[in-house]
């Protein structure tokens, strides 16, 4: 798969030119994790924030937790994205017999009324900054599927967790995202009447982020 | 071409317009003031200095060099397979934009809020085409269902209040909808989803285009950005050319000085990066991606004296702390940039005929200066073009007239004398007075200021005789 954010050039050309002596980017950038925090400790307290719910658990107590998340009544339209990898037909599973209608969503992706009425999707992610608490997904599972429905749940496996963005836009060509890196931090916001803050607009109403220590696979 | 209140009105008469409405003297003052309350809070902790420095040599050393950049960018889009527009005016782009939809059988277009589309007045173009054209920022879809226009870079509706929003809205669902902002934006939500469900052609500007990746950086908070280049068949993004970053480790410098200068968010809700349209292996995403660049007055800037002005960002900063722009709003500059930058932009992009009034518009108190994330020294930009609007003779003829006469008084010592003894004589007179500050040649200055008492006995006068 050819990605789209391989470098075309060598990276030399500009540094040469910049005047100032660079300091440390943590010392200046707030989006950035000083030398001594815990990124693990810090992406939480960011995702909260910005109005995110976060949950940390295990591979063997991930299923569970996405089933209590969403409940079991009223039945849902779900959505589960190809980035959950081995985990994502065990999801699928547990959430049918929870009474909920589940798709993979590349299949129901061109199919605009269904993909209307989703009320939940489940993705993975390529990585996680701590700094700013934003998900990073990429084209590669789909542009619009976490977009769309109003919940949005978000597996992280802790080894995905990067320190800001410098760390992020370094891993970029490397993250096999496709032909969109989207960072997503919270739910979707606006304050443009009258400067009141009001949650979920277009995107999600809802965002939950579960750190999972350990890898996606089969439990 | 639709109404330009720019030709049409004085800078004067925009701005004693906007003074007569009292919640915009309330709104902006206080609407800025949280943005530059919150972009002080960002950086408690951090090097706001050091950020912006980093973010000054960036766009400097990249606008130095803009063709090369350009070029580089121009060719990694196309490996990535977008399709690149050259436009030099905002006739050819409005020209590009209409064919791509045009060939692609596009009826409906959502757009995402960009201030290029708003420079080259793209929306009168389409529907005139037939389209039917959506604005899907919350502020933006209010100033379009008004027929008005924004009002800030960041926050169109920084001029409405909620009742006039309710209202609006209340004419699309036909009934009365209630007086709630949270309910208000539920309403715009469920309206528009239609829309981007619907829409063949997404239009966004772009915050950045990375020249290393072949990348457009999108940055929003209600998701529309993302919506727009997901779900429609094709995208097209407007970049004006001084937008580009050399490289994608740029980005941890400007996104936080973009946002932070924004809106004093760490970070927006979304950051979108797109580089081409949907890939072999994507799930979705549009078909077609174009990319048209945008010169429309942005080269010939190139190795001027105001060349600076290219480093900008768009974050608003400058209009959140300036004393002038806080008392009268967006509209009353008259075009599509208001407060500092819009005082540098209008003359510049549509000449000293038009926007030459709008420099002197600024109390060069240089707020503006301190705030920019990337430094642009925005007083002295505006100074230049005051002397520019001279040296042309745009300058209106009274005004000119006052300041040759001022100068050959003041180039020399008796003249000097002389006219000030006479002066000062007449201003002792009551009548005088009344006549030469409220009717005379002062009287445009005199109004809100108060005009100062001359001594009997100039200081000079004095002087010789102690």
């Amino acid at each position: 798969m050819g990605d789209r954010f391989q470098c075309l050039h060598d990276g030399h050309f500009m540094r040469a030119e910049l005047m100032t002596e660079p300091a440390e980017l943590w010392r200046i950038a707030p989006t950035e994790l000083r030398p001594d925090e815990d990124p693990h400790t810090r992406f939480l307290a960011e995702v909260a924030k910005v109005s995110g719910t976060s949950a940390r658990c295990t591979s063997a107590e991930l299923v569970e937790e996405i089933v209590r998340q969403i409940g079991s009544s009223p039945r849902q339209q779900i959505a589960l994205t190809a980035d959950l990898g081995d985990a994502r037909p065990v999801i699928g599973r547990a959430l049918i017999d929870a009474g909920h209608d589940v798709y993979d969503y590349e299949r129901i992706a061109d199919d605009r009324q269904t993909v209307r009425h989703l009320d939940v999707t489940v993705t993975g992610c390529l990585a996680a900054v701590a700094a700013t608490g934003s998900i990073v997904t990429g084209g590669s599972a789909g542009r619009g599927g976490a977009l769309v429905a109003p919940t949005h749940i978000c597996v992280v496996e802790a080894r995905r967790v990067v320190a800001g963005l410098a760390d992020l836009m370094r891993l970029a060509p490397r993250l096999g995202a496709g032909s969109m890196i989207a960072l997503q931090s919270g739910p979707s916001r606006t304050a443009d009447i009258e400067k009141t803050l009001i949650i979920g607009v277009h995107g999600p109403k809802r965002v939950h982020v579960i750190v999972l220590d350990g890898v996606v696979t089969t439990p | 071409m639709t109404h330009d209140p720019l030709t049409a009105t004085t800078f004067a008469a925009r701005a004693r317009e906007q003074l007569a409405k009292p919640f915009l003297r309330v709104a902006v003052p206080r609407a800025t003031d949280h943005a530059a309350n919150d972009l002080r809070a960002r950086f408690a902790d951090h090097d706001y200095e050091g950020l912006r420095a980093r973010g000054a040599d960036i766009r400097s050393a990249t606008i130095a060099d803009l063709e090369t950049h350009l070029n580089r960018l121009v060719a990694a889009f196309a490996a990535n397979g977008v399709h690149v527009h050259m436009a030099a005016d905002a006739a050819q782009a409005r020209a590009h934009i209409r064919r791509i939809c045009r060939e692609a059988g596009a009826r409906r277009v959502v757009k995402v809020k960009s201030m290029a589309t708003e420079e080259i007045e793209l929306n009168p173009a389409l529907i005139a085409d037939g389209l039917t054209v959506t604005e899907t920022d919350l502020g933006e879809y209010v100033v379009q269902l008004d027929n008005d226009r924004p009002s800030h870079i960041i926050a169109p509706i920084i001029h409405k209040t909620r009742e006039e929003v309710r209202q609006s809205l209340s004419r699309v669902a036909g009934r009365e909808l209630p007086d709630d902002a949270s309910e208000l934006t539920g309403f715009a939500r469920e309206t528009l989803r239609d829309a981007f469900m619907d829409a063949d052609v997404g239009i966004s500007g772009a915050n950045f285009g990375v020249a290393e990746s072949g990348t457009v950086v999108l940055v929003t908070n209600e998701g529309n950005g993302r919506m727009s280049t997901s779900l429609p068949r094709v995208h097209i993004s407007l970049m004006g050319i001084e937008r580009v970053l050399p490289r994608l480790d740029d980005l941890a410098v400007m996104l936080p000085l973009l946002t932070g200068a924004g809106t004093g968010q760490l970070i927006t809700t979304y950051v979108t990066m797109i580089s081409g349209p949907r890939g072999a292996n994507d799930p979705d995403g549009p078909e077609q991606m174009h990319v048209v660049l945008l010169d429309n007055g942005r080269r010939a800037l190139l190795g001027t004296e105001y060349q600076d002005v290219l480093h900008c960002i768009r974050c608003g900063a400058c209009q959140n702390v300036c004393p002038v722009y806080r008392q009268v709003g967006g509209h009353a500059y008259g075009w599509v940039y208001g407060g500092p930058i819009g005082a540098v932009l209008t003359p510049l992009f549509r000449g000293q005929q038009d926007g030459g009034e709008l420099p002197q518009a600024s109390s060069l108190c240089g707020a503006c200066d301190d705030i920019c994330p990337v430094k642009i020294p925005l007083h002295d930009l505006l100074l230049r073009l005051r002397r520019q609007r001279v040296d042309e003779g745009a300058a209106p003829f009274t005004e000119r007239l006052v300041a040759s006469v001022w100068a050959w008084v003041w180039s020399s010592a008796w003249r000097y004398r002389v006219v000030s003894r006479i002066a000062s004589r007449l201003m002792q007179i009551s009548w005088m007075r009344r006549v030469l500050v409220r009717r005379g040649p002062l009287a445009g200055w005199a109004h809100g200021r108060s005009v100062p008492m001359p001594a009997r006995r100039p200081f000079h006068a004095r002087r010789a005789h102690d």
